[in-house]
């Protein structure tokens, strides 16, 4: 229950407080959401399966966030930025539909 | 010995194994760190750990996800407008300048009509002079330098209505080129499209997605009129090459060639005729 408070409680706070994040910043949010959703399914996923852990979520949504910024951040630099995030993209794509998959069934045995 | 196992290796190599990325995201979608902190907890020397330090860094990380999102959100959503109101300016300006530019137009005929007036003056009453006069006005149509007023035809041509998707059924720059030489042919006098005139120096070009005559570009569907003898110019039109090429693509690929007679029909001077070369005539005195 706590996660779902947890996500919620913070939709709301972006949507009232309306944080400006720095220009440098705004090319890897979105990237960062998409590894962020990577993150959550695959925390779900093991939570389904039982063998969710705080610790390694925790570690796992803030490193994945960082490293698909980063990843992003240095295709810029050296001029190759649109299609490492394609490439990032498609990877956590492949991840979140694999884990979507996974988790329809089990909730719905489908 | 390790040439017996590579050997092994190498046979047994799968088909995929150079698509082995794809394969392992396939196959590990979630961490494996879950699984194996999973597993050492249920182990003998399960590390001790607290559980409520844990659950709300992951409260707080989910919260710091949130946030991203609605960040996410609210930005897209802000970002559209500015570039809606980016592209309204752009046509803004686009309608100024060419608000200008037909100014700057008038202007050009305006003065136009000064030189003509002070080139009279200039050349003086004697016989020359009046000879010269009327070489001038009799070029002066024929050059597109002077307006012309007079009956002929029009004729509106157009895109093919349903698939124009298809840039063999669009009218591109090339079939206006072949109808106003095929009026030149047919005996017009003047020719204008969509209001442009056209002289020996008038370019009809296609540009990104519009014809452009004279460099300014034309919306569809396209007008050509062209000023000469209504009898004779329709007829001879049809006959020529032009008005084989126009009917080959209003029956086959379905375009708009509509062509009617008009009593009378005023063509502009065309702005874009300069004088940029000039000669002292033989029976015109220096003054």
């Amino acid at each position: 229950m706590i996660p779902l408070i947890g996500l919620v409680v913070g939709i709301v706070l972006g949507l009232l407080l309306e944080p400006t994040l720095p220009t440098v910043l705004q090319p890897y949010l979105p990237i960062a959401i998409v590894a962020a959703l990577d993150a959550l399914f695959g925390a779900f996923r093991a939570y389904l399966e039982g063998t969710f852990t705080d610790r390694v979520f925790v570690v796992s949504f803030v490193s994945n966030v960082l490293i698909a910024a980063l990843i992003v951040w240095v295709g810029d630099q050296i001029g190759v930025g649109s299609q490492l995030s394609t490439g990032v993209v498609v990877v956590l794509g492949i991840r979140i539909f694999t884990n979507v998959a996974a988790i329809r069934r089990v909730l719905f045995h489908a | 010995m390790s040439a017996p196992g590579s050997a092994v290796r190498g046979a047994g190599r799968r088909p995929d194994a150079s698509m082995d990325l794809l394969n392992q995201i396939l196959r590990e979608p979630v961490d494996p760190d879950y699984a194996r902190v999973a597993g050492a907890a249920d182990g003998p020397d399960a590390p001790v750990r607290p559980p409520a330090r844990g659950r709300w860094a992951a409260a707080l990380v989910l919260v710091l996800a949130g946030t991203l999102f609605a960040i996410a959100a609210l930005q897209t959503d802000r970002t559209a407008p500015v570039a809606a109101t980016e592209r309204s300016e752009l046509l803004t300006r686009i309608g100024d300048a060419e608000t200008q530019q037909d100014a700057l137009r008038l202007q050009v005929d305006d003065l136009n009509h000064q030189i003509d007036q002070l080139r009279s003056v200039a050349l003086g009453d004697d016989d020359a002079s009046r000879a010269l006069e009327a070489e001038i006005d009799r070029l002066g149509p024929a050059v597109g330098q002077a307006p012309v007023t007079g009956p002929g035809v029009v004729i509106v041509v157009d895109d093919a209505s349903g698939g124009a998707d298809d840039a063999r059924d669009q009218v591109l720059d090339l079939d206006l080129q072949v109808l106003a030489n095929g009026l030149w042919a047919s005996g017009a006098e003047a020719v204008a499209i969509n209001g442009h005139r056209l002289s020996s120096l008038t370019a009809i070009r296609g540009a990104g997605d519009a014809i452009t005559v004279d460099y300014r570009s034309l919306t569809r569907p396209y007008r050509v009129e062209a000023i000469g003898d209504p009898r004779t110019l329709q007829g001879r039109l049809a006959e020529s090459a032009a008005g084989a090429w126009w009917n080959d693509l209003s029956q086959n690929r379905d375009m708009t060639y509509t062509t009617s007679d008009a009593d009378r029909l005023v063509l502009d001077s065309d702005p874009g005729i300069t004088l940029r070369y000039a000669q002292y005539g033989e029976g015109v005195q220096r003054r």
